[in-house]
C-alpha cells in the first residue's frame, strides 16, 4: 500500500503525550493563537471548516462546518450558547476517541477552543464515557494544565474571548451516545432522547442553541485551521476529505486504531493494514462500521470505505469500527449478540424501540439456539420495517432494524439451515458466563 | 391561522399547537396513547402517525402527529395504507407484551389500546415469544393500582405530575424492555389530585382503588353533571350502573373550570348520594323518601303532599319564620324560596359552613359550598352554622331546606334547641331532634335538574343522573306548593 500523509496520530508517539509540554512542543495550540490574535473573524473559521469538507466522525457523516453554521445569528438570538463534544464512544467495535482522549487530551481541547469560538459559545462540555477513566483523568487534567496557563477561562490568552470548558461522566447507558438524548443526561435527566425539531442549534441544552460534535470531528479542527481547507482536500475522496481513525476489530492478524485517509477498500484495510484474517482462515463478513451499521459479507469486501461507496453498497460508514469474522463465526450467534445489546440499550420510549429490539432479540436468540421456526426469518424482516427507517425519536431503533435486514438478506441460506437442523453448526460457546448471557434474556 | 389539507379538506388551523390537534378540533380521529392535551407531548407511543406530503418530487413522510408543527401548505392524509400500516406495526409492538386481561380488567370497555387495536390492528398476534411478567398489583397508595404488565409507558402519569400538579411523584425506572412505572424510593402517592392517573392512563395499568371491580363501564350510564365539594363547581360526568346506583364521578373537559381534571375529595363523595334508605314504614335510620311528622310517639310517616299543608299553617299560626337554605340548593331552588321568604317576611339566608382546609393551587377552593355566587347573587345572606343556631334559640320557627342542611347545622347544637321552636326540614335524612316538627324529603344533587355558579361566575349544570326514589318531590316544587299554600292561608286567616 503506498504512504499517505498522517496527521491525526502525529504527536501520540512521543513521551508523555497527554501532557501541555509535549502538546506544546509540537505545535499544539498555534491555532487558537492565530485564530485569537490575527484575528479570523467567525465567519472565517466557520468558512475554513465548510471548505474542507469534514464529515462528522459520529456516524451520521453530516458536514461539520454546516452543523455550524445552523448556529442562530447572534445578533438576532443573544441566549447562550454551547458545545457539546460527544465522547460517549459505546458503539461496539468503535475504540478509538480513547486513544484520542487518553494520548492527545490537549488536541481535543483545542479543537473545542475553536470550535467555541467560531460559535461565539463561551462554554464546552465533554461528556465522557463512564467507564473510560483514563479519558476523564487524562482529559480533565488537560484542562486545569490549560487553564493554569490561561488557556482555558477568562480573557484567553488576553483576547476577549472566555470559554469553559466542563467534563461529565456518563453513566454506561448507550443512548447517551445519542444527541439529544447526551443532552437530556447532562441537564441531570433520564437520557431520553427528545423528538425533533427543534433541533439542537434551535434549542438544545437548557433550551439553548448548542452544537453537538463528535470527538474526532472537533479533533480535527485545529489541523484545517492551521493548514488549509486545501490542504484538508488532498486527502480522501472528493464528498469525504481528509483522514480517519479506523477501529478494525475481530478475526484479522492486527486488530487496532489506524489512521487512514478515505478511498481504500474495505480489503486493503482488512488485508494490508490488519494484517489479513487470522489463522490463515477466509473472511465471512464485516460490519464496515459499528454493529449499527450492516454486516457486509465477504463477496463485498471491494467495497471504497468512504460515506458514500458503503452507503451504496448497503451499509453505513458509521464510525469506522470494522468488525471482522472469519468462515468458523456464526451469522445466528452474532445476530444474537448484536440483538442483545439493542435490547438492553434501548431507552425504552418509543413502542416500537422498545418492543422491537426485545423481540428481534429474542427471534434471534432462538434460531442461534435451534429453536427457530421457518417463519421467523420472514417476521425478522416485517419487524425491522415495522421500526425503521426513522419511525421513531432516535435512530436506535435503525441501529437494531439495519443489521436485521442486512444478515437476513445476505444470510437467509445460514439462518435456514440453522432452522432446519434444529441446531447452529457453528455455534461457538461464548467465553462470558452463561448465567450473563441469560441475566439480561 | 395557518391553511392546510386534512384528508382533502381545506381548514385553517391554530398554528401553536401540533398537527394532532388541528386533526381533532376537526373531527378527524388520529390515535393517540402518550400525547393528551393538558400534557407536554414527548411523541414516544408512535401511535398517532400520520403522512404527511413532501415538498414537490420528495416522497410523503410518516410523522408524528403530536409533535409536528403545523404549517403553511401542509397536506396530511390519515387515512391513507402507508398511515395504517404504520400504526398496525405500532400496534403490534405495543400489544406484543401486553396481557390478555381484558375480561378482567377495569379499563375494558373505555380503554384506548382495545379501541385502536379493534380499529386498526391485527386480528392474529406474530408473537411465539413469552410475554413479560411483572407486577399485577402494586399498590402506589390509598387511591391508585398499578398493573405493571398492563402498561403501555406512555408516561401521561408522570407526566401529570411533572406538568400538572408541579410536584413530580412518578418515574419510569429501568430501561427498554425492562422499564417499568414507579414512585420514587416506592413512597407511596400522596395528594388530592391521584385519581386523575386512572382516567388518563389509556390502558388499564393504572386503575381507581374505590371502582376496581365495581362495575363494567359499557353498563354505565354518563349524566352531564357539576361536583358538588367545593365551590369549584368542577365540571363532571355522574356514571351510574344502569342508571341506577351512582357508581363513579369523572371529570369532564371544561376549558373555563377545570380542563381535565378534579380533586380525590370530589371524585370519592360517593356518600352523600348513595346512602341507604330507612326501612320500610319508618323515617329515621337512612334516607327519608315521603315525609315526617311530630306525633305523640315521635317522627311519624307521612306522605308529603298531606304534610305540606300542616307546614304551612303552622307558618301562619307562628310568624316570623327564619328561613335557610341548604349551601347545595340550586338557582331554581333560591328562586323558590325567596317567593317563600316573601311570604314569610323573613329574610333570605343560606347556611355558609367554614372553609374545610382542602384549598390549594390547583382547583380545591376549601369553601364547601358549591352555590355560594349563585345564592348571594339572589339575594341570599351566608349565615355560618353557630350563628344560625344563635338565631334559632329564640325564633318562634325556622325553615331549613335542601340536602344535608340538618348536618352541616350540626346534630349536636340541634339537639340542645328547646322543643317550643318550631322547626320544619326539608332533608335528605330526618333527625329525632326535639325540635324538629316535621321533615319532607328532598332529592340528592345527582336526582335533580338545575344549575350552581361557581366562585368564578361559571354556571355548571346538574341532571338528573339517577331517578329519585320513590315519594321524594323536588325541593322547588315543594317551596312552590307551600308558598301558594301560606297565601291561601293568610287569605282565609
Amino acid at each position: 500500500m503506498k504512504e499517505f500523509p498522517k496527521y491525526l496520530l502525529n504527536r501520540i508517539g512521543v513521551a508523555d503525550s497527554h501532557t501541555l509540554r509535549a502538546y506544546r512542543s509540537q505545535g499544539g495550540y498555534q491555532a487558537i493563537e492565530d485564530v485569537l490574535r490575527k484575528p479570523w473573524t467567525q465567519e472565517q473559521v466557520i468558512g475554513v471548516m465548510k471548505d474542507s469538507g469534514l464529515r462528522g466522525r459520529g456516524g451520521a457523516g453530516f458536514p461539520t462546518g454546516m452543523k455550524w453554521s445552523f448556529m442562530p445569528d447572534i445578533t438576532k438570538d443573544p441566549r447562550p450558547r454551547y458545545l457539546a463534544v460527544n465522547a460517549d464512544e459505546s458503539e461496539p467495535g468503535t475504540c478509538k476517541d480513547r486513544v484520542l482522549m487518553e494520548r492527545d487530551p490537549h488536541g481535543l481541547i483545542e479543537g473545542c477552543l475553536i470550535a467555541c469560538y467560531a460559535m461565539r459559545s463561551k462554554a464546552a462540555y465533554i461528556y465522557v464515557r463512564g467507564e473510560y477513566r483514563l479519558s476523564y483523568n487524562r482529559l480533565q487534567a488537560a484542562i486545569d494544565e490549560a487553564r493554569a496557563v490561561g488557556l482555558i477561562g477568562k480573557n484567553i490568552l488576553g483576547t476577549d474571548f472566555s470559554c469553559d470548558i466542563w467534563m461529565h461522566k456518563g453513566a454506561g447507558a448507550y443512548i447517551c451516545g445519542e444527541e439529544t438524548g447526551l443532552m437530556e443526561s447532562l441537564e441531570g435527566k433520564r437520557g431520553h432522547p427528545r423528538p425533533k425539531p427543534p433541533f439542537p442549534a434551535g434549542s438544545g441544552l437548557w433550551k439553548s442553541p448548542t452544537t453537538v460534535n463528535h470527538v474526532e470531528s472537533i479533533f480535527n479542527a485545529p489541523f484545517i485551521v492551521k493548514n488549509g481547507a486545501e490542504w484538508f482536500k488532498t486527502m480522501g475522496v472528493p464528498k469525504s476529505t481528509g483522514n480517519f481513525l479506523c477501529g478494525i476489530s475481530g478475526h484479522v492478524n492486527k486488530p487496532g486504531v489506524y489512521e487512514l485517509p478515505f478511498g481504500l477498500t474495505a480489503r486493503q484495510i482488512i488485508d494490508e493494514v490488519a494484517g489479513g484474517v487470522w489463522k490463515g482462515r477466509k473472511l465471512k463478513a464485516f460490519f464496515p462500521g459499528g454493529s449499527s451499521t450492516g454486516l457486509l459479507p465477504a463477496s463485498m469486501v471491494d467495497v471504497v470505505m468512504d460515506h458514500d461507496s458503503v452507503k451504496a453498497a448497503g451499509s453505513m460508514f458509521g464510525t469506522a469500527a470494522m468488525i471482522v469474522l472469519d468462515e468458523t463465526a456464526s451469522i445466528p450467534q452474532v445476530m444474537d449478540v448484536t440483538a442483545r445489546f439493542y435490547d438492553h440499550e434501548s431507552c425504552g420510549q418509543c413502542s416500537q424501540c422498545r418492543e422491537g429490539t426485545q423481540w428481534l432479540h429474542q427471534i434471534f436468540r432462538r434460531i442461534a439456539h435451534g429453536k427457530g421456526s421457518p417463519a421467523d426469518l420472514d417476521l425478522l424482516v416485517s419487524l425491522s420495517n415495522g421500526m425503521a427507517p426513522a419511525k421513531t425519536i432516535c435512530a436506535l431503533a435503525d441501529a437494531a432494524a439495519i443489521p436485521t435486514l442486512a444478515a437476513v438478506k445476505h444470510f437467509r441460506a445460514e439462518f435456514e439451515e440453522c432452522i432446519r437442523l434444529g441446531r447452529d453448526p457453528l455455534r461457538q460457546e461464548s467465553k462470558t458466563a452463561p448465567e450473563l448471557h441469560e441475566a439480561h434474556a | 391561522m395557518t391553511k392546510i389539507q386534512i384528508n382533502g379538506r381545506e381548514l385553517e388551523v391554530d398554528p401553536k399547537q401540533p398537527l394532532i390537534r388541528a386533526c381533532h378540533d376537526h373531527g378527524v380521529d388520529v390515535p393517540m396513547y402518550c400525547y393528551h392535551p393538558g400534557l407536554q407531548a414527548v411523541g414516544s407511543c408512535r401511535i398517532c402517525q400520520v403522512e404527511v406530503a413532501g415538498a414537490p418530487g420528495q416522497p410523503s413522510r410518516v410523522v408524528a402527529a403530536c409533535r409536528t408543527p403545523v404549517s403553511e401548505g401542509m397536506v396530511v392524509q390519515t387515512d391513507t395504507p402507508k398511515a395504517h400500516e404504520t400504526r398496525r406495526e405500532c400496534l403490534e409492538f405495543l400489544l406484543k407484551n401486553h396481557p390478555l386481561d381484558c375480561p378482567i380488567c377495569d379499563k375494558a370497555g373505555e380503554c384506548d389500546l382495545q379501541d385502536y387495536s379493534y380499529n386498526e390492528g391485527q386480528g392474529k398476534g406474530r408473537s411465539s415469544e413469552p410475554r413479560r411478567k411483572l407486577h399485577k398489583r402494586k399498590s402506589l397508595g390509598d387511591v391508585i393500582v398499578l398493573d405493571e404488565e398492563r402498561c403501555i409507558l406512555c408516561s401521561r402519569c408522570v407526566r401529570f405530575f411533572t406538568d400538572v400538579t408541579k410536584k413530580a411523584q412518578l418515574t419510569v425506572e429501568g430501561l427498554g424492555s425492562r422499564s417499568v412505572i414507579n414512585t420514587f424510593m416506592d413512597k407511596p402517592l400522596e395528594g388530592n389530585y391521584q385519581g386523575n392517573l386512572a382516567d388518563i392512563c389509556p390502558v388499564g395499568a393504572l386503575t381507581s382503588k374505590k371502582f376496581r371491580f365495581q362495575a363494567r363501564v359499557w353498563n354505565l350510564s354518563k349524566s352531564l353533571s357539576t361536583c358538588a365539594e367545593c365551590s369549584r363547581g368542577c365540571s363532571i360526568s355522574v356514571e351510574s350502573l344502569r342508571g341506577k346506583e351512582v357508581k363513579r364521578f369523572r371529570p369532564r373537559y371544561n376549558a373555563a373550570v377545570n380542563q381535565w381534571w378534579m380533586c380525590d375529595t370530589g371524585r370519592h363523595a360517593l356518600a352523600p348520594v348513595t346512602r341507604a334508605l330507612a326501612p320500610a314504614g319508618a323515617v329515621l335510620g337512612g334516607r327519608l323518601t315521603g315525609a315526617a311528622v311530630r306525633g305523640y310517639n315521635g317522627l311519624e310517616a307521612r306522605a308529603t303532599e298531606d304534610t305540606l299543608p300542616l307546614v304551612a299553617d303552622m307558618l301562619a299560626t307562628h310568624s316570623g319564620a327564619t328561613l335557610v337554605l341548604s349551601p347545595f340548593a340550586t338557582e331554581e331552588e333560591g328562586k323558590a324560596a325567596l317567593e317563600l321568604a316573601r311570604a314569610l317576611g323573613a329574610r333570605p339566608q343560606f347556611l355558609s359552613p367554614a372553609p374545610n382546609g382542602l384549598k390549594d393551587d390547583l382547583l380545591h377552593t376549601g369553601d364547601p359550598c358549591p352555590n355560594r355566587r349563585g345564592l348571594t347573587e339572589l339575594g341570599f345572606e351566608p349565615v355560618e352554622p353557630a350563628a344560625l343556631l344563635a338565631q334559632l334559640a329564640t325564633a318562634p320557627a325556622a325553615v331549613l331546606a335542601g340536602e344535608r342542611v340538618l348536618e352541616l347545622v350540626g346534630h349536636d347544637g340541634l339537639a340542645k334547641l328547646p322543643s317550643k321552636l318550631r322547626l320544619v326540614a326539608f332533608d335528605l335524612e330526618a333527625a329525632d331532634h326535639a325540635c324538629l316538627h316535621m321533615a319532607i324529603s328532598v332529592p340528592t344533587h345527582v336526582e335533580k335538574a338545575g344549575h350552581w355558579t361557581n366562585v368564578d361566575g361559571h354556571r355548571g349544570v346538574l341532571n338528573v343522573a339517577v331517578a329519585p326514589p320513590a315519594g321524594v318531590r323536588r325541593l322547588d316544587q315543594s317551596l312552590q306548593t307551600l308558598t301558594r299554600l301560606l297565601a291561601g292561608v293568610s287569605s282565609k286567616a
